[in-house]
């Protein structure tokens, strides 16, 4: 009983420290997505933007916020002992990620009536949607770990450390989308 | 902790999740309205997505828990 009260201090001591570097992570790449926000305005201004589809945005904007809450649903469920719920909630977010990617990658990148090569705005749009992207790859990767993990009895409701750093990382995901939406999708009008 | 207290608190978390959904739904909505009427009002389109990113953050990414003691961040 002893050791297994100073296991789980030990463990508790640790968690915070992990939160910690999670969170000075998130800060740093935030500076990066932060750039590429601020070249976004710097080249096109308020008045335009990219010639893209306004409603397969909100689309995938809408998915991408609803695998949010099942992710937050997941990882409650997890924090409390439902492994169900857990199990559940992980998968819909992973089948969530997995379309947002395709709605971006499969279907804006392929119907944008331009390229990469096509001048300093449209390389940033793809630089932008495509840095986004790769997020969300590493995020449906880390999910399908977390998935198989918690498949495989792995995860406590003292013991959860994969489960809420993988929905940390993927709430911020989410979140630099809730600022690119409208600004590539929203702000300005496109060119004429 | 017992099952009837465990499970209090993972409705009370699902009550949440489920309440910041609605209200980014809502907000999104708005925004894509905004957006296609007057796309060139940044300031309120940049507004929404300030407060949509306020909920996340402090709602699903849990950001106090950075903050708290060790025990309590454990709760």
């Amino acid at each position: 009983m002893t050791t297994h009260t100073s296991t789980l201090s030990e463990y508790r001591h640790k968690l915070a420290t992990n939160r910690l570097g999670l969170w000075l992570f998130i800060l740093s790449d935030t500076f990066v997505f932060g750039g590429l926000y601020v070249s976004r305005f710097y080249l096109l201004g308020t008045t335009q933007r990219p010639d893209v589809n306004q409603l397969l945005g909100f689309v995938v904007t809408s998915v991408l916020l609803v695998s949010s809450y099942f992710m937050n649903r997941a990882e409650s469920a997890m924090a409390n002992g439902d492994r169900k719920n857990f199990l559940r909630g992980t998968l819909a977010t992973l089948i969530l990620g997995i379309i947002f990617l395709v709605g971006v990658v499969g279907v804006e990148w392929q119907i944008a009536p331009f390229g990469p090569g096509d001048g300093a705005a449209a390389s940033l749009f793809y630089t932008m949607t495509g840095f986004h992207a790769f997020h969300v790859l590493t995020g449906v990767i880390f999910l399908s770990v977390v998935y198989r993990n918690g498949r495989k009895g792995h995860y406590s409701p003292e013991r959860h450390w994969a489960v809420e750093a993988c929905a940390v990382y993927w709430h911020f995901v989410d979140v630099v989308w809730i600022f690119f939406y409208p600004a590539l999708y929203l702000i300005g009008l496109p060119p004429v | 902790m017992d099952e009837k207290m465990m499970e209090d608190r993972k409705q009370e978390a699902f009550r949440i999740g489920t309440a910041v959904i609605i209200l980014l739904a809502v907000l999104t909505i708005g925004e894509y309205w905004l957006g296609s009427i007057a796309s060139v009002w940044w300031a309120p389109l940049l507004g929404i997505a300030i407060l949509k990113a306020f909920f996340v953050v402090r709602d699903y990414m849990h950001l106090p828990r950075l903050f708290a003691s060790e025990e309590e961040a454990q709760e």
